[in-house]
């Protein structure tokens, strides 16, 4: 009992993180609506600064408000004289150092209640969870830029010395004294989170305003001020307690970022609504958390299988089952519409020119752009996948390519292991994934919006985590050389070194992608016909109005199924393709970040649209939108940098996407032309009628 | 669009002649307003004006635009030309929308503007911006109220919701206050018990109101005056009991008939 109680008792460092996180994202939700996957970011974000105010007197300035960062970051060179950072003196004592870094978290807050959400208030959810998506990108890769991505520099812990160095004994476990400080502190701010909502006008207005905004304005409540006093509040609380566990967790851009995952199970148990439930919801899955890793290593028959990392969406899941409703309530009905889902017309010509210039360039080009292409075109199936699922159906999934990386395992298991031939092997690796999709649309029964955005994330970790690390079932950690044969069918190979007519020597060869050309035609092909098909009619039902399209005679869940299905048999078949780019399998493409940025650039290229598919896939990482950007410009490490302040943008300013917009051009250009046409014609008759009273006509 | 009103020093303690009694405050006073949504108007024209202490009707048939009159005076619907001058200052965008009610405007919409999730007392706190709330004066009004008070107010009958609606307003103690179709959804022996409650409302507190109403009659019956738009544009206006009188002209604007 011992240890395991030291375990409880030393989590509660994890736990106040959590807790605070998980508060912080009830108070923004309860005052704007809005589930910020930002927040772990902003913490990591307050804490640095107050790493470097308190190490060197240091005050980072995040690369956006110098207008031209981007473009400097992008070719290297200094064009503003915009510092990144200011220079306060030298280091400063922790105190200053916090108020000063709180107050960075306050007008960080404030902006982005201004900038960013204020615009997206009437917005459908996907478009919300992009935008915070891309501000969670911006914010964590702004600290890379300026912290480079290691630990900070060893600093002065805002607990004085004698709260840390001493120990207490609880029933014969030795346990700093410090665990319960910050346990304390953090109940506290739930309290005085709670106190505030539930007894001050501010709370009552912020209440009144989240239920009903128009009504709140009528009483001259101000939804807007509440909001941006909410932000403000939430991102000074996930600093303060960012800054005050960084000392006994470890602190780098990335796991803080991440705490995001378990901090959302928390408050999706509390229901976006109890400030409580949060707090020890979090609390107690910190607790959990660590009981089982010490289990996984302390007792050789617990199986290794990461459970400790698997608990949130554990959580996650069960409190949706318990809690979710299998229709919308009465009155949720979302205020903005999602990026119209247009019908593809079938234009032969563009089509085939298109297919022509992507098999010249994979069979003449040269290898970054054989490669580039090569991989665009399986980001292409993928981002088809989220099209079927997300574009028509409006289910947000953040676990595409946790499906990618089924397949892949898949493929090793049935292909390389059991000798499955070809076309059977990655059909059996994407009908694994579809198993997976299934599996994964049960929580899309009953929740939507956000809240399913939350149950795929967790999924999605939960698959990387108990299939592809430890003990699980594909063991990529301990067997990393699991190749896969090159794919062939009636004696001809076409895998990336089998042999070629032209360019044959050089990998991947035209052979393979050639093979990934046809595969993405057909699936393009799929798609297209599908948003035709009286089942993409029902997606599109459910996707406007779950509770209009069941009183229709839709039946809704076999429709969220389906779509949940083809979507992963799409990721899959991607999934199996990149296994047969690469010849085996690698964990790190499938971490919870790159999920993130699937969703992100999927929705920058036209979540809605085949069209949109394939823009997306250039935009993808090592993509040939990518390769081109290195060969142009020096993009380097402000690429996630970019990438997420263009997902902002995108959604504030544009929710239809690349797509969309190039729509919206195409459009105006035709009616411009139209018009022309038109005053010419008038020009015309009138000429000819002028002439024909002038004079007698022939 | 008219410069009248917009720029005029102290509107609300200004004398005015023409449709109210002589030393009338002017609480609304519409000019020419055309209003609406996106763009299109829903109004078109209208001139509308409501004193301290009388009670305006505002009829109309389904569609006429009374909402939407509504909706322009509490800055959430778009003034397309015209003004609308509220508690002595000119009404701004939906940006400045809650500013309008903190002038002493109080808005009850059509689906009475109550707060589901809060209770029955945090209700009627959200009354006043500052300082504390008495309930005492809603209970005076309405004693129904009063066992309620820490019954979520989504509990509440429709009826009650309405008291509660009331109440809170009658709490705000305003200057201006708009009653959007109050019977809507209620049995007749719940409104005919409202409506005399409007009358001492302004009575009593001196508040200019204005109602929109479906009953016409029960609606005439507690006004000083009544306006009847069609089709957003107003087709006659007067005292109540003139209106009354000309049963077969009020008949036919709401039959459109009149053109």
């Amino acid at each position: 009992m011992g240890p395991y109680l030291q375990q409880i008792l030393l989590s509660s460092g994890a736990g106040a993180i959590f807790a605070a996180l998980a508060i912080g994202l009830v108070l923004t939700y309860r005052s704007s609506g809005l589930i910020n996957f930002a927040h772990g970011a902003i913490a990591t974000y307050v804490a640095y600064t107050y790493t470097s105010l308190q190490s060197s007197g240091d005050l980072p300035v995040p690369p956006l408000p110098n207008p031209l960062a981007p473009v400097e970051g992008v070719f290297g060179v200094e064009i503003l004289d915009f510092p990144d950072f200011v220079d306060l003196g030298d280091g400063w004592n922790k105190w200053p150092a916090l108020a000063g870094a709180l107050a960075v978290a306050a007008l960080l807050g404030l902006a982005f209640h201004f900038l960013v959400f204020r615009a997206l208030r009437y917005q459908p959810p996907l478009t919300k969870v992009v935008a915070s998506i891309g501000l969670m990108l911006a914010l964590q890769s702004a600290v890379v830029i300026r912290f480079g991505g290691s630990r900070p520099p060893p600093i002065e812990p805002l607990l004085p010395p004698s709260v840390r160095s001493s120990t207490v004994d609880v029933l014969g476990t030795i346990v700093p004294w410090d665990r319960f400080v910050l346990l304390a502190v953090t109940l506290g701010l739930t309290a005085g989170l709670w106190a505030l909502f539930r007894w001050t006008r501010f709370g009552l207005h912020t209440r009144a305003a989240a239920e009903n905004e128009r009504y709140a304005t009528l009483m001259g409540i101000s939804a807007d001020r509440q909001a941006a006093l909410s932000w403000m509040l939430a991102a000074v609380l996930a600093g303060f307690v960012g800054i005050l566990v960084a000392p006994t967790t470890s602190l780098t851009p990335f796991n803080f970022t991440l705490f995001i995952v378990p901090a959302l199970g928390a408050a999706l148990l509390a229901r976006f609504t109890s400030f409580w439930v949060a707090a020890v919801g979090a609390v107690g899955l910190a607790m959990a958390q660590n009981v089982l890793l010490y289990a996984e290593i302390d007792h050789g028959w617990f199986p290794d299988l990461n459970l400790d990392a698997v608990l949130p969406f554990a959580v996650i899941v069960v409190a949706m089952m318990a809690r979710g409703q299998v229709l919308p309530p009465r009155g949720a009905v979302e205020t903005g519409r999602l990026p119209q889902a247009f019908p593809s017309p079938w234009r032969p010509s563009l089509a085939l020119t298109w297919v022509a210039l992507a098999a010249a360039v994979v069979i003449w080009g040269p290898f970054d752009y054989r490669a580039g292409v090569t991989n665009s075109m399986i980001g292409a199936i993928l981002a088809l996948s989220l099209v079927v699922v997300t574009g028509y159906v409006g289910q947000i999934s953040l676990a595409q390519l946790a499906f990618t990386g089924v397949a892949a395992a898949g493929l090793a298991s049935f292909g390389a292991d059991a000798g499955i031939p070809f076309p059977l092997a990655p059909l059996l690796a994407a009908l694994a994934a579809t198993a997976f999709g299934l599996l994964l649309a049960l929580p899309a029964l009953r929740v939507r919006g956000a809240s399913l955005a939350i149950a795929t994330l967790a999924s999605a970790l939960a698959i990387d985590e108990l299939l592809f690390r430890g003990d699980g079932w594909f063991r990529i950690e301990g067997n990393p050389n699991r190749s896969f044969d090159d794919p062939s069918m009636f004696g001809v190979e076409f895998g990336p070194t089998s042999s070629f007519p032209i360019n044959g020597d050089e990998i991947p060869t035209p052979a393979f992608g050639l093979f990934v050309l046809v595969v993405l035609v057909l699936a393009c092909g799929a798609v297209i016909r599908l948003r035709q098909s009286r089942l993409g009619e029902q997606m599109l039902a459910v996707r406007a109005n779950e509770r209009a399209a069941a009183a229709a005679g839709v039946n809704v869940a076999g429709v969220k199924l389906a779509a949940f299905g083809i979507a992963a048999f799409l990721a899959g078949i991607a999934g199996a393709l990149n296994g047969y780019k690469l010849g085996s399998i690698k964990i790190d493409s499938f971490s919870v970040l790159a999920n993130l940025s699937i969703l992100a650039f999927a929705y920058l290229g036209g979540i809605s649209t085949v069209t949109g598919a394939l823009y997306a896939g250039t935009l993808f990482a090592s993509g040939i939108g990518v390769v081109l950007g290195e060969e142009l410009i020096e993009l380097g490490r402000y690429e996630t940098y970019v990438a997420g302040v263009a997902l902002i943008v995108t959604a504030v300013v544009n929710p239809q996407g690349i797509d969309g917009f190039d729509r919206q051009q195409r459009e105006r250009v035709k009616r411009w032309l139209r018009r022309r046409r038109a005053r010419r014609a008038a020009r015309l008759t009138a000429a000819s009628a002028a002439a024909g009273a002038q004079g007698p006509g022939p | 669009m008219t410069p009248d009103g917009a720029g005029e020093p102290g509107v609300s303690g200004a004398r005015r002649g023409g449709s109210g009694e002589p030393g009338m405050t002017v609480v609304l006073e519409i000019t020419g307003l055309h209003a609406g949504y996106d763009g299109v108007a829903v109004v078109r024209g209208l001139d509308l004006r409501v004193g301290g202490g009388e009670v305006v009707a505002l009829l109309g048939p389904n569609g006429a635009g009374k909402t939407t009159t509504l909706m322009a005076v509490s800055g959430m619907a778009s003034v397309l030309a015209g003004t609308v001058v509220a508690c002595g200052a000119p009404v701004g965008g939906l940006r400045q929308a809650h500013l309008v009610a903190r002038r002493g405007v109080t808005h009850v919409p059509e689906n009475r503007g109550v707060l589901f999730q809060l209770t029955v007392r945090e209700n009627l706190r959200l009354a006043r911006l500052k300082g504390r709330v008495d309930t005492a004066a809603a209970t005076d009004f309405f004693p129904a109220l009063g066992p309620l008070m820490n019954r979520p107010a989504g509990l509440l009958s429709g009826g009650e919701q309405q008291m509660l609606a009331l109440g809170r307003a009658i709490l705000s103690e305003p200057k201006l206050l708009m009653i959007d179709e109050m019977s809507l959804g209620l049995a007749p022996v719940v409104y005919e018990e409202l409506m005399p409650v409007v009358r001492r409302i302004a009575d009593d507190t001196g508040a200019g109101v204005l109602l929109v109403e479906q009953h016409v009659d029960l609606a005439l019956a507690v006004s000083d005056r009544g306006y009847v738009l069609s089709h957003g544009d107003l087709v006659m206006s007067g005292p109540a009991p003139d209106l009354l009188a000309d049963r077969e002209l009020l008949d036919a604007s709401y039959l459109g008939l009149n053109r």
